[in-house]
């Protein structure tokens, strides 16, 4: 009974990515059969190759969200870090204010920054740009760091602190000698996540890019798919595969801290 | 020198002395208030104005006129009803699908236990626009799987051509999003089971408690805040949901599957009203505020 369930479910969860691999290895004729197979009847790469020396700017799209996403992860990481440290361990009054200020700004409906952050980077000039993109990419990334980050810092013992604070160390070098290195799994697993969600973005790079060349994979999926994909389900699939890759091997990576990361940005907060 | 930091005893001690901010904070402060903050403020100026990019006339004030005219506006009211079919239908039934799951794989244990989790896992680590080409592709009228397996098995006669039926496409975006967001339920729930205490656990079974009552009476009750605040979360995420729903069907056939979110992009970049999407897109900040407020009430009573 139980063994049937967890088939079916193992099923429900696996077919989809089963059928994406497989419809990725057909020729584009049997990607378009009417009576779909199992299984390629003659397993091809084709759609890998002319993803590689398509006419479209394939290997740009991917290097273009790869430095977007990874720029995004970093900087955030870099900035949300002082302020969780901050927010868990400072005394201040708009401590606890600005902490659910910061967790309410994760909440926001990102298209309703939409319209004024076109026009705050139209007259920055900086449309159609990584570091646009990447602005983007901060409105959910930052909130999220400093709620991911604080809840590590709160699971190391004040003790450890304590010592470097008696010995005279200023503030900032304890962060850095102390506390950074105990928490570096935490750093690396939210620097995942806010890459793994710039990934996913879709409404931001088609907006704020307005060049193909610059343009983002899950945007240029879209965008050209009305042109050379249209009936070509294979290559689409081979692109969709390849779009996917990166963040699978993300997601395993931190899939174990996935609870904590969940548990802090979302779950237990306060 | 003044190191900072925070313990229960300083802090009742000093009490008015402390500053208000803390330089540690404020780079954060500073790129939140230029990159959310500012666009906040400025969309609850540009919903006061008429404003189009695209026509020559600069941004003119119109008060409430632009509130006005989204009370009359049906689509207005179709893509908040969307929205919410789209968004307690999905969360309500992921949330049903990874609790089942959770409760499947709890006793599963060691190596093989991981794996299968693992497994359970995979659909979240799909991007959320290929989910939508990958559903596309299966919901194909002529050739798709969907089709072909509903065929095969005999629960339909002819195939249908799912997302472009004004009925059938909300509800089949709606299976491609569940599908999506299981994974995340079947986490939350797989640890929130985890976390029962084994005594517990342990003293049902002395009391030999039958396979249903260790789920609806022992277990469940465990889960109560687990289920809430992950539902709450998962609700937020789907009001904000585009990628998906844009790259299968672009909200349509008609509006049968326009959102807030997919009206507001609409009336931002075809139409180019900023004023008016800003509107549409300051009413939903207050109705997300609401739950939003429950969310953070919930978390603080944890």
């Amino acid at each position: 009974m139980r063994a049937v369930a967890i088939a079916f479910a193992l099923a429900w969860s696996l077919a989809p990515v089963y059928w994406m691999v497989v419809t990725s290895l057909k020729t584009e004729l049997e990607a378009a059969s009417l009576r779909p197979t199992l299984w390629p009847q003659n397993a091809t790469g084709v759609n890998y190759a002319s993803l590689w020396a398509g006419s479209l700017p394939f290997v740009s799209f991917f290097a273009n969200t790869a430095m977007t996403c990874f720029a995004t992860a970093i900087v955030a990481v870099l900035i949300a870090t002082p302020a969780a440290y901050a927010l868990s361990r400072a005394r201040f009054r708009l401590r606890v204010p600005i902490g659910y200020s910061i967790l309410m700004f994760r909440m926001l409906p990102l298209v309703v920054l939409l319209a004024p952050l076109y026009l705050l980077l139209l007259k920055a000039r900086l449309l159609d740009s990584f570091v646009g993109l990447i602005v983007g990419f901060t409105t959910f990334g930052l909130p999220f760091a400093v709620w991911m980050i604080k809840s590590f810092i709160e699971a190391v013992p004040i003790e450890i602190e304590e010592a470097a604070r008696i010995d005279g160390y200023p503030r900032w070098q304890i962060l850095m000698r102390v506390v950074a290195p105990l928490i570096v799994p935490g750093l690396l697993s939210t620097g995942t996540f806010v890459f793994m969600e710039a990934w996913n973005s879709l409404i931001y790079p088609l907006t704020f890019v307005t060049t193909l060349e610059r343009q983002t994979l899950p945007a240029a999926l879209v965008l050209t798919f009305t042109g050379q994909f249209k009936t070509d389900w294979g290559g689409m699939m081979a692109a969709s595969t390849l779009t996917t890759i990166p963040l699978m091997i993300a997601f395993f990576a931190v899939q174990r801290s996935m609870v904590r990361g969940l548990a802090s940005g979302a779950l237990a907060g306060a | 020198m003044t190191h900072a930091l925070a313990r229960p005893s300083d802090l009742a001690r000093s009490g008015a002395r402390l500053p208000w901010l803390d330089a540690m904070v404020m780079p954060t402060l500073v790129v939140l208030a230029v990159v959310v903050g500012y666009p906040v403020i400025y969309t609850l100026l540009l919903s006061t104005q008429e404003y189009n990019l695209l026509g020559t006339e600069p941004a003119r004030f119109v008060g409430s006129a632009n509130y006005h005219k989204l009370f009359d506006d049906p689509i207005f009211w179709q893509a908040l009803r969307n929205t919410a079919l789209y968004t307690f239908g999905s969360v309500a039934v992921s949330l049903l699908l990874g609790l089942a799951m959770a409760l499947l794989t709890d006793g599963l244990v060691g190596r093989r236990g991981r794996f299968v989790r693992a497994l359970l896992l995979t659909p979240w680590a799909v991007p959320f626009v290929v989910v939508a080409f990958l559903f596309r592709y299966m919901y194909l009228q002529n050739g798709g799987a969907i089709n072909a397996l509903l065929l095969t098995t005999g629960v339909i006669a002819t195939p249908i051509s799912w997302l472009n039926v004004s009925l059938l496409a909300l509800p089949a975006v709606m299976v491609a999003n569940i599908w999506a967001m299981t994974p995340f339920f079947f986490l939350i729930m797989s640890a929130a089971i985890a976390a029962i205490p084994n005594e517990v656990i342990e003293s049902a079974r002395i009391d030999r408690a039958g396979a249903l009552d260790m789920i609806f009476r022992i277990k469940l009750p465990f889960l109560r805040n687990a289920l809430l605040v992950s539902s709450l979360l998962m609700i937020i995420a789907n009001f904000n949901d585009f990628a998906k729903i844009w790259a299968m069907t672009q909200g349509g056939p008609g509006y049968s599957t326009t959102t807030l979110v997919i009206y507001v992009y609409r009336q931002a970049f075809e139409n180019f009203s900023f004023g008016y999407a800003s509107a549409v897109g300051v009413v939903w900040l207050l109705l997300l505020l609401v739950f939003a407020v429950a969310y953070l009430r919930a978390l603080a009573r944890n």
